[in-house]
C-alpha cells in the first residue's frame, strides 16, 4: 500500500442535545491510499454522512469531534488546523458530492457560471481559462453538449445531468479526496448506472481517493474495493470487498446481505431474512454491544461487554465475539420461511379475474399560454397514461416498473379513483366501476385499498393507532364500537404489533411500524385488491424485508390480490406473480414474474434489468446503458415511444409505426418491432439463472 | 377522549408555556395581558368606584397627585372634568375592550378557519370564486371599512329593545368578525392546501368518509398551530381597532368608560386642564397592544418549536 491520504484513528465524533453531548460516531477509523475507493455502508442513523462531515472538519456548531484521535489529510493534521487553512483545503483538495444535487446548485445562476466561481475561488483561474477547462471537465463526467448545459439554470436539467454537474464541480479542482454521500440515492437505476460507470471511470484516469456514502449494497459491490459497515455509529466489519460478500464476519453484515431480496427471488420460493427490531436511539446506548438487541448470535456477554473491534487478518476485521461463527453457510434466502410456513404456489388457471383494466387514459390538460390565447390553438395535453388494458386475478401481485415519470403512480390513483380517468374501463369483479370515490358505492371502496409510499406521511399524526384502525373497520365494515375494538387488536396481531401499540401516536412509532399500520388499516376492511405504491422504498434495508415477508404472508391469508409499483426489479421481481412494464403511459410488456427477466425481452425492460447493481462484486454483466433522458408525456416520439433512446433501434420503421404486441407464450407478450427469435438471439443470457440457487 | 391522547395534550400544553415562558419579552407580555385580562374580569369589585359615572362635582379637575392635600389612595389618576374617577373608569374599561375585541377575534377565527378550510380542501370554482370576494376584501382599507360599516348600522332605525338594536349595539365585534373572517381564512386556506396532499387525508378519501370528516377530523388538527398564531395576532389588531374606533367616535358612545372614547373626550383644551384624564387611558392602550403583540411574537415562538 502506498503513503495513505486519508489516515483516522479513534475518530469519535458528538453532537449536542439539549445539555448533553452524546457520541453520534465511535471509535471510527479509516485508510485511504491515493486512487481507492472506499465504501461507507450503513442504514440511516448508522452515522454515515457524520463521518463524512467530521472527515471534512465541516460539523455545525452542534457537533465537534473529541479529542483524542487522530485525522491526518496527506501527512497533515486536520483536527489542527484553523477555520481557514480548512477553508484552503476545501476549496480545492477535499470535494464532498451530496446526496441532493438539484438543491446543491444555485438556482438562479447558470451552470456555467457556478462551476467557473468554484474555480475562481480555489485557484484563481478565470475568463477563458476557466471556460476551457470547465468544458473539458464536462466532457469528462459525459454531459452532451458542454456549451449548451453551461448555458442552462439548474432547474432545466434532469436529475442525472445535476448530479453529473456537481460531480463535475467537485472533480474541477482536481481534488486528492472526493466524498460521495448517496450521489444515485433517489434517481432511476437507468440514470444510477451511468453515475456508476462515470465514477468508475473517473476513478482510474485519477489518483483521486473516494469515500463513497451508502445503503445499497448492490452500488458496493459493483463499484468499491474496500467496504466499511458501520452500525449506530461504530465500525462493525470493514473487508475487502469481495471477501465480505462471499463470506461476512458479523452479524449485521450477514443480515444485511440475506434481507436484500436477489434479482429472481420469489415469495413463492421463500420468505426473506429479516433482522428484528429497530436500531437503537442516540441516547440509550447500552454498555454492551450497540447490536446485541437485534442479533440471532447474542450471547449474556455481549450484552455486557462491548466486543473489541478485532484483526482477523487479510485487512479484515469485526466488531463481534463470535466471528468464527459467523461463516457463509448462513449466507443466502432463508430456507422455508422465516415464519414458519410454507408458501403454496398458486396455479393460474383456476384464479379469477378481479379487475379488468381497459383502454385506461389520463390525459392531463395543459393551460394556455397567452401566445395559445392568440393563435387560437390548444395545447397538447400530459398524456401520463395513454390506453393501458391490463387484467388483475385474484390473491396474485401485478408488479408495475418503469422509470420515474412513465405513468405508474397515476395508473395506480386512475384505480383507486383519487384522480379521474380521461377514457377507458374499469370493471371490479365484472361490474364497471365509477371514476373517482365520491362516486363509488361503499362496497367497491372497502374491495380496494391502498398502502403509500411515505409511511410518516401516511398516518394523521393527531389520530392514535387504535383510532387509525377503527375508523375503517366502522365505516366500511359497519362494526360497532366495541366490535371494532376486538377487531383492532387482532388487526395489529397479525401485522405483528404488540396489542399496546393501540394507544401510541406516529411519533412514537419507527417507519417500519408506522408501515405496518398502515398495511393494518388497509387490510382492516378485507379488501380484494390492495395498491403498493412503492411500499418500502422509504425503509431501511434492514426493516424493508419485514415488510415484504408481512406482505407476501397476509396475501396468503387474505387471498387479496396487490398492484405493486416499485422502481427496484428485484423487490417487484420478490412479490409478483406478473409483472408489466411500463413506459411513457403505456405498457410495452407483461409476463409472468419468472419469465420476466429472462430472454427475450423487451430492448426497455432489458436495459432496466441490466441497470440495476447486482450485491455480487462478481457479477460484471455487460450494462445497456440509456443515455438520454424520459422524452416529455407532452410531445410523445412517435412510432414506438421508446425508439429516442433504444439502444436495439432497426430502423424507420421504429420511428414510423406503433410497434405491435409479439406474444412469447400464454400470458407474455412483448411491444416491439424486432421480431422474437432475433431478441433471442441478440440477448445472450446473462448469468443470473444461477446465482439464483 | 382516551386518557393517553389526555396526557399527551397536557404535556404538549406544558411545552408550549415552557418555551412562551422562556423569553422574558413574550413571558413579560404575557404577564402583562393577563394582568388586563384579571382587571376585565373582576374590574368592578376592585374599582373605587364602581359606577363609571359617579359625578362627583367637589372633586372636579382633582390632578393625580395634589402635593398639598396628598389624597393617595382616593382618585390615584385624578378626577376629569366632570368628577368622574379616572382610576376606576380605567379599570372598568379593560372589560369592554377584553369582551368585544376578544369575542371579535373568537367569531372571525371560528368563521374565517371553517370558511378557509372549506375553500383550501374543495378547491375549484368555489375556492376561486369566494378567493376573490377575500381579496376584494382585503384591498379596503381597513378602518375604512369600519368606518362605512359602523355609519351604516348605526343609522339604520330600530325598535328599542330589538334584536337590530342589540346588535347595532356590538356593531363594532360585527365590524372585527367581517374585517378578520377574510385574513383567518387565507391562513386556513392556505394550511389546508397543504396538509389536503398528505397521504393520510388521501387515505380518508379512499374510505369515503365525508367531506366535513375530512376538514374537521384529519386537516383541522394539523392547522390547529397556524390558527393559534393567527389568532393571537388578530387579537391585538382587534384592540388597536377597538381603541381606534372608539377615538373617532365610532365605537362606544358616552359616557361609557371606553379607552379610546377617553382619550377622545379629553383631547384638545381639556388636555390643559385635566391631561392625567387623557394620559392614563391612552397609557393602558399602549400597554395593552405592547403586551398582546409580545405575546403573540411567543406564541409564534413556541408554536413553531413544537412543531
Amino acid at each position: 500500500m502506498t503513503a495513505p491520504l486519508l489516515d483516522v484513528e479513534n475518530l469519535t465524533v458528538s453532537y449536542r442535545i439539549g445539555k448533553r453531548w452524546i457520541p453520534a460516531v465511535r471509535d471510527f477509523h479509516l485508510q485511504l491510499a491515493p486512487g481507492h475507493i472506499v465504501g461507507l455502508v450503513g442504514e440511516s442513523g448508522s452515522g454515515k454522512s457524520t463521518v463524512a462531515l467530521a472527515l471534512m472538519r465541516y460539523l455545525g456548531s452542534n457537533g465537534r469531534v473529541e479529542s483524542g484521535g487522530r485525522l491526518d489529510f496527506a501527512g497533515e493534521d486536520l483536527l489542527s488546523k484553523s477555520d481557514a487553512e480548512m477553508r484552503s483545503i476545501w476549496a480545492r483538495r477535499v470535494k464532498l458530492v451530496p446526496q441532493n444535487a438539484g438543491a446543491a446548485l444555485n438556482p438562479s445562476m447558470k451552470i456555467g457560471a457556478q462551476v467557473t466561481e468554484v474555480l475562481g475561488a480555489a485557484m484563481g483561474t478565470g475568463g477563458a481559462e476557466a471556460e476551457q477547462a470547465m468544458l473539458q471537465i464536462f466532457h469528462d463526467v459525459n454531459l452532451v453538449d458542454p456549451e449548451k448545459v453551461a448555458d442552462r439554470y439548474p432547474h432545466e436539467l434532469s436529475g442525472g445531468m445535476q448530479q453529473r454537474v456537481v460531480i463535475a464541480m467537485a472533480l474541477i479542482t482536481n481534488p486528492e479526496l472526493l466524498i460521495l454521500d448517496e450521489p444515485t440515492t433517489g434517481l432511476d437505476v437507468t440514470t444510477e448506472a451511468v453515475i456508476l460507470d462515470l465514477v468508475r471511470g473517473l476513478m482510474a484516469e485519477r489518483d483521486t481517493g473516494v469515500i463513497y456514502i451508502t445503503h445499497n449494497l448492490g452500488v458496493v459491490a459493483q463499484l468499491c474495493e474496500r467496504v466499511l459497515v458501520l452500525y449506530a455509529g461504530e465500525i462493525m466489519e470493514e473487508a475487502p470487498v469481495e471477501q465480505l460478500y462471499a463470506l461476512p464476519r458479523h452479524p449485521y453484515s450477514l443480515g444485511l446481505l440475506n434481507s436484500v431480496p436477489r434479482l429472481g427471488q420469489s415469495k413463492a420460493d421463500s420468505r426473506l431474512h429479516s433482522i428484528s427490531g429497530n436500531p437503537p436511539a442516540l441516547a440509550e446506548l447500552t454498555r454492551g454491544c450497540v447490536f446485541a438487541d437485534r442479533c440471532e448470535f447474542v450471547i449474556d456477554k455481549c450484552r455486557v461487554e462491548k466486543p473489541p473491534l478485532e484483526q482477523l487478518g487479510d485487512g479484515r476485521a469485526a466488531r463481534c465475539f463470535r466471528w468464527e461463527e459467523v461463516d457463509a453457510s448462513f449466507l443466502g434466502p432463508a430456507v422455508g420461511s422465516s415464519e414458519g410456513e410454507r408458501v403454496l404456489q398458486r396455479d393460474d388457471a383456476d384464479t379469477d379475474t378481479l379487475m379488468r383494466v381497459t383502454n385506461l387514459k389520463k390525459h392531463f390538460p395543459v393551460a394556455k399560454s397567452l401566445e395559445d390565447w392568440l393563435r387560437g390553438r390548444t395545447p397538447a395535453p400530459i398524456r401520463a397514461v395513454d390506453g393501458v388494458n391490463l387484467t388483475l386475478r385474484a390473491g396474485q401481485t401485478l408488479g408495475l416498473v418503469g422509470e420515474s415519470g412513465s405513468g405508474k403512480t397515476t395508473l395506480s390513483r386512475l384505480i383507486i379513483g383519487l384522480q379521474e380517468r380521461t377514457g377507458g374501463q374499469l370493471e371490479l369483479l365484472g361490474m364497471d366501476i365509477r371514476n373517482s370515490v365520491r362516486e363509488r358505492s361503499p362496497d367497491v371502496l372497502s374491495k380496494l385499498q391502498m398502502v403509500f409510499q411515505n409511511p410518516q406521511n401516511s398516518l394523521n399524526p393527531y389520530l392514535s393507532v387504535r383510532q387509525a384502525l377503527r375508523r375503517p373497520l366502522v365505516k366500511l365494515r359497519g362494526m360497532t364500537p366495541a366490535g371494532a375494538e376486538a377487531e383492532v387488536a387482532q388487526l395489529l396481531r397479525r401485522v405483528n404489533l404488540r396489542e399496546d401499540y393501540a394507544d401510541r401516536f406516529p411519533d412514537e412509532l419507527s417507519g417500519g411500524e408506522k408501515q405496518r399500520v398502515v398495511i393494518a388499516r388497509a387490510f382492516a376492511s378485507d379488501p380484494d385488491l390492495i395498491i403498493c405504491d412503492e411500499p418500502v422504498s422509504a425503509l431501511d434495508v434492514s426493516v424493508q424485508s419485514a415488510v415484504l415477508n408481512l406482505l407476501a404472508r397476509l396475501q396468503e391469508e387474505h387471498g387479496s390480490a396487490y398492484l405493486f409499483i416499485s422502481h427496484d426489479l428485484a423487490v417487484v421481481g420478490y412479490l409478483s406473480d406478473v409483472i408489466a412494464v411500463m413506459y411513457l403511459g403505456q405498457l410495452f410488456e407483461v409476463g409472468a414474474a419468472s419469465d420476466l427477466f429472462q430472454p427475450p425481452y423487451h430492448p426497455y425492460t432489458e436495459a432496466l434489468v441490466s441497470a440495476i447493481p447486482v450485491a455480487d462484486p462478481h457479477h460484471k454483466a455487460e450494462r445497456m446503458l440509456l443515455h438520454d433522458v424520459l422524452p416529455s408525456a407532452q410531445r410523445l416520439p412517435s412510432g414506438c415511444r421508446f425508439h429516442t433512446r433504444c439502444p436495439r433501434k432497426i430502423g424507420a420503421v421504429c420511428e414510423e409505426e406503433a410497434p405491435p404486441w409479439r406474444e412469447v407464450e400464454a400470458g407474455h407478450a412483448i411491444r416491439c418491432h424486432i421480431p422474437l427469435e432475433e431478441l433471442s438471439a441478440l440477448q445472450h443470457s446473462f448469468p443470473r439463472s444461477e446465482e439464483i440457487g | 377522549m382516551n386518557s393517553s391522547l389526555f396526557s399527551r395534550q397536557v404535556a404538549a400544553l406544558r411545552r408550549f408555556a415552557g418555551v412562551l415562558l422562556r423569553h422574558p419579552q413574550s413571558a413579560l407580555g404575557t404577564a402583562l395581558v393577563f394582568f388586563f385580562l384579571f382587571l376585565a374580569i373582576f374590574g368592578s369589585g376592585l374599582a373605587p368606584y364602581p359606577n363609571p359615572n359617579d359625578q362627583r362635582h367637589d372633586v372636579r379637575l382633582s390632578p393625580t397627585l395634589d402635593i398639598g392635600a396628598l389624597q393617595l389612595g382616593a382618585h390615584p389618576f385624578g378626577t376629569d372634568r366632570l368628577g368622574r374617577d379616572v382610576y376606576s373608569r380605567v379599570i372598568l374599561g379593560a372589560g369592554s375592550i377584553f369582551r368585544i375585541a376578544g369575542l371579535g377575534t373568537v367569531i372571525s377565527v371560528l368563521v374565517g378557519s371553517a370558511v378557509g378550510l372549506y375553500m383550501g380542501y374543495r378547491g375549484g370554482w368555489f375556492d376561486e370564486l369566494l378567493g376573490r370576494v377575500i381579496d376584494a376584501l382585503l384591498a379596503i382599507p381597513a378602518l375604512l371599512l369600519a368606518l362605512v360599516l359602523v355609519g351604516i348600522i348605526r343609522n339604520l332605525d330600530f325598535e328599542i329593545g330589538s334584536w337590530q338594536a342589540e346588535l347595532a349595539d356590538n356593531v363594532v365585534l360585527l365590524v372585527i368578525a367581517v374585517l378578520y373572517v377574510p385574513v383567518v381564512a387565507r391562513v386556513a386556506r392556505s394550511s389546508a392546501l397543504d396538509i389536503k396532499t398528505r397521504e393520510f387525508v388521501e387515505a380518508a378519501e379512499i374510505r369515503g368518509e365525508p367531506t366535513y370528516y375530512i376538514i374537521f377530523r384529519e386537516i383541522l388538527p394539523s392547522v390547529i398551530p397556524a390558527l393559534v398564531v393567527e389568532a393571537s395576532l388578530r387579537f391585538s389588531y382587534a384592540i388597536f381597532l377597538v381603541a381606534s374606533l372608539g377615538f373617532l367616535g365610532f365605537g362606544a358612545r358616552p359616557p361609557s368608560p371606553d379607552w379610546g372614547l377617553m382619550v377622545n373626550e379629553n383631547r384638545g383644551g381639556f388636555y390643559q386642564l385635566t391631561p392625567w384624564a387623557l394620559d392614563f387611558p391612552a397609557l393602558a392602550i399602549a400597554l395593552l397592544v405592547i403586551a398582546v403583540n409580545l405575546m403573540s411574537d411567543g406564541i409564534r415562538r413556541a408554536v413553531q418549536k413544537g412543531n
